[in-house]
């Protein structure tokens, strides 16, 4: 968590801290931006060493038809240079904002007309109520106090 | 000459040969902790003993191809003596991509299929343009029908007439089987048992045990109480890879409602995540996006249409995409629908046999349809006009 934290120790300590409603709404992306990723664990062969390009590689001299094999690797430093762009770089080259006609953005579904349901954060049935400090929803005492001690202010995945 | 169609999703290729089936292949790269040096690409996936912590290495970011290294890879693989053996001079290719794909993919995909693998014909198109030309040969009376596919990736609303798909009617809701599958492994590591590692695993868990629920608040209703009379919850048997080579849920007779087995087994029990997980579909707003459930979405669209199409679309909705698998998905969206439209119109939503596969059989139809050769682009327009004529011919 990247948030500015203010010092307990300068505040009254009966005054509990708020997140204001830009902090809660920047929680709630990083929420929803979680819920995109393809793995959360690491890449289990991120801590190998790379043998591949520690050994000399004996076979490339001796291949029959080298001018083809090598004709196939400019292709992938090229494909490398011109394609390899991430969803957000694509989004922005494609510049929709100033295009005409339906596109991308505008085919986006529109908010709901009907009224937004709650739920506690803890144990996922209808909520009544709403954690002072952070906004989050919860259903009775004992999930409240569940959310205190995990995720209230604190963050998560 | 012979036509191989692959719809390639963002989580599972479809292809094969019109002559012959279908099946169904990761369109992804795996690598697993137990064996260290190898990554494993598309259904060599079978191959490892032990999927538990199984990595993801996918070609596409939200639905759009991005990670062409990772793409070309499983393509090699698929076309490759392994797979299909796809002899390129003597084969058309019938490809699928999303709607509004970006230019640039579409120019590296053109790239690809003519320079690289070298194919005598290709034609790009939608899955959901697929979906409609089976729909249509199935009910060829019928004049326009509005198809849902919902994915991996997304979910897209996309009405077509005599086979034209409306552009000014493509809604995207940003809800697919990615973030389901996401979202249950969320809930379960919070509430009782770490599971963000095991995408794989939990996949399985929502494919085996979640549903649309008929009745929200009465289900939420019924997992509120205890024991037997909550017939919700279910007990489901987390595999281990050496004795339980597949997860299963716990037959009710054997439930021990205490939730205490004196089995060495692990338990995960699952009780309102069964039915809420999928409601996400229906309403993206309990999770914070605020955007329109599938069938106020579906509603909307035809809203949109021409007054005179209307009806029509209200009687053909067909449902593709694997989320489509979900008991009751089907009687909820009819449900949603009618009680959204006013009486005179009919409304009939259409489920297929097999809605993961039903773009794939439209492709299939497609290649054997005599218009077929007017449709594809050839290698040699391709080397005399470059993207000009892709772009002229593909409606993506």
């Amino acid at each position: 968590m990247v948030e500015k934290k203010v010092s307990m120790r300068s505040q009254d300590p009966n005054q509990r801290r708020v997140l204001d409603s830009a902090t809660r709404q920047r929680r709630l992306t990083r929420q929803l931006e979680a819920l995109e990723k393809d793995n959360f664990q690491d890449d289990p062969h991120a801590s190998l060493p790379q043998l591949a390009k520690r050994l000399p590689q004996f076979d490339e001299s001796n291949e029959p038809n080298e001018q083809g094999k090598r004709r196939k690797k400019t292709r992938g430093d090229h494909f490398k240079l011109r394609f390899r762009k991430n969803f957000q770089a694509l989004l922005e080259e494609e510049d929709l904002s100033v295009s005409e006609g339906p596109n991308y953005l505008t085919a986006c579904a529109e908010p709901s007309k009907f009224p937004q349901r709650h739920f506690c954060a803890v144990c996922g049935f209808p909520s009544h109520y709403t954690c002072v400090s952070c906004g989050a929803r919860y259903c009775c005492v004992r999930c409240l106090g569940t959310h205190h001690e995990t995720r209230c202010l604190k963050w998560t995945v | 000459m012979s036509a191989l169609v692959l719809d390639n999703g963002a989580y599972s290729a479809k292809i094969g040969y019109a002559r012959d089936g279908v099946s169904i292949i990761p369109n992804c790269q795996f690598r697993s902790k137990t064996s260290r040096l190898k990554t494993f690409t598309a259904n060599q996936l079978d191959e490892i003993k032990d999927p538990s912590g199984l990595f993801y290495i996918l070609p596409f970011q939200k639905g759009y191809l991005v990670n062409w290294d990772v793409q070309r890879k499983v393509w090699d693989h698929l076309f490759g003596k392994e797979m299909f053996k796809v002899d390129f001079a003597d084969t058309s290719i019938v490809i699928t991509e999303p709607y509004f794909n970006f230019s640039s993919i579409q120019e590296s995909m053109n790239e690809i299929l003519f320079e690289e693998y070298q194919f005598q014909a290709a034609l790009r198109i939608n899955a959901g343009s697929l979906s409609a030309h089976r729909y249509f040969h199935e009910n060829s009376s019928e004049l326009c029908c509005i198809v849902v596919d919902s994915g991996f990736s997304f979910t897209h609303i996309v009405p077509y007439c005599r086979g034209r798909k409306m552009k000014d009617g493509i809604c995207r809701i940003n809800v697919g089987g990615k973030l389901l599958t996401n979202h249950l492994k969320e809930i379960i590591s919070y509430r009782q048992l770490h599971v963000m590692d095991e995408t794989h695993v939990i996949n399985q868990v929502k494919e085996d045990v979640c549903y649309v629920s008929q009745d929200f608040f009465k289900d939420v209703e019924t997992a509120q109480l205890k024991g037997e009379e909550n017939t919700v919850m279910r007990d489901y048997v987390l595999p281990d890879f050496s004795a339980i080579k597949k997860g299963f849920c716990k037959p009710r007779e054997e439930m021990n409602f205490t939730g205490k087995y004196k089995t060495s087994e692990q338990i995960l029990r699952l009780n309102n995540e069964r039915f809420a997980v999928p409601e996400m579909l229906f309403h993206p707003s309990d999770i914070g996006i605020q955007e329109m459930g599938i069938p106020e979405a579906l509603v909307n669209s035809i809203k949109n249409m021409p007054e005179e199409m209307q009806p029509h679309f209200f009687k053909n909705i067909v449902l593709t995409g694997g989320n489509a698998l979900f008991p009751g998905f089907r009687e909820r969206v009819y449900h949603e629908v009618r009680a959204l439209t006013p009486t005179e119109f009919q409304v009939s939503v259409i489920l297929p046999q097999n809605p993961i596969c039903y773009p794939w059989e439209g492709g299939k139809l497609l290649s054997e349809n005599p218009d077929f050769e007017e449709m594809v682009v050839t290698r040699e327009d391709y080397e005399e006009n470059g993207h000009f004529i892709c772009e002229e011919k593909f409606d993506i």
